[in-house]
């Protein structure tokens, strides 16, 4: 767990996930700020085309749900370590408040628990300066393909090791 | 409310307009939705599929409109949702339809469905709880 190497292979897996992504993880201009075996937290600067009104005031839910589960595939792939493939079983998302402010969005994710064949994540959504106040709860499961060559479709891993 | 005054709300709501989806029916219990293939919602690095929160962004606005009676006045707080993937949901359209399950003055509870060239191969179906005051 606390061996260099496996620091290493962590801070390099957090580099990758957000030097190669593409599609909405890249629109929402994710910054990871942690990244290890224990959780991941990332922030999203306020973005007016993420609204649901007119006004541009109030996040859609829909952006929240989206990056609680972008938070929940870079934790559990760092907590599980070695996988292969990895696929959202299910997703579910309390709004506990309205996401009403401009503020920097900053989203927490765990992966709790992981068996063989199952992890199980749990995470938040808070507004930078208002930690203390949750905005979205989420708690998801992923089915699991473990293996040690990582070159499945959700591999994250460099291809033949030099790939950066 | 009527198809045309659905795709009026799609049209200014700025989340809306970024999944760029359109109304594709509207009944007084059910609302269909059709939404075309962008690469900014592809989910991960390596296989050109939708990111998971985008299949769950569309479920929950085809769920938001069809409980909605007065966008303007009152539109739909979500409460939460769960979603369940049932297949990768691949480049090409994606297609969703909410039915209202119940309705009542303060609630409203909403069966979703995605899917892409088969209806009945769904991609993921999820269940929204709405305040509607």
């Amino acid at each position: 767990m606390t061996d260099i190497k496996d620091d290493e292979w962590i801070a390099q897996m957090a580099t990758l996930w957000q030097t190669r992504s593409k599609g909405l993880i890249h629109g929402l201009n994710l910054q990871v700020e942690r990244a290890n075996r224990e959780g991941v937290r990332m922030r999203m600067p306020f973005n007016p085309n993420f609204c649901a009104d007119e006004a541009e005031t109030l996040l859609h839910g829909g952006v929240l749900t989206s990056l609680l589960d972008s938070a929940f595939g870079l934790s559990i792939f760092l907590a599980v370590g070695e996988i292969q493939t990895m696929a959202t079983l299910d997703l579910r998302v309390d709004y506990l408040r309205p996401a009403k402010t401009r503020s920097d969005v900053i989203v927490e994710a765990q992966c709790h628990h992981q068996t063989r064949h199952i992890a199980f994540g749990t995470g938040q959504v808070m507004f930078d300066g208002a930690e203390n106040e949750v905005v979205a709860h989420g708690t998801a499961t992923f089915a699991l393909t473990r293996g040690d060559q990582g070159a499945g479709h959700w591999s994250l891993r460099p291809k033949d090791g030099n790939e950066k | 409310m009527t198809k045309d005054e659905l795709q009026a709300i799609c049209n200014k709501i700025p989340y809306f307009r970024f999944l760029d989806f359109t109304i594709e029916t509207a009944e007084p219990d059910s609302v269909t939705t059709t939404m075309p293939f962008a690469d900014r919602h592809i989910g991960n690095p390596e296989a050109e599929n939708y990111h998971g929160g985008i299949v769950a962004s569309l479920l929950e606005a085809t769920a938001a409109l069809s409980v909605s009676d007065d966008w303007d006045a009152h539109p739909p707080k979500p409460i939460n949702l769960t979603v369940d993937y049932m297949r990768p949901a691949r480049s090409g359209t994606l297609n969703a339809k909410a039915t209202i399950s119940r309705k009542g003055r303060r609630m409203a509870s909403v069966a979703t469905v995605a899917w892409q060239d088969n209806e009945d191969k769904p991609v993921a179906k999820g269940l929204f709880h709405f305040l509607l005051v």
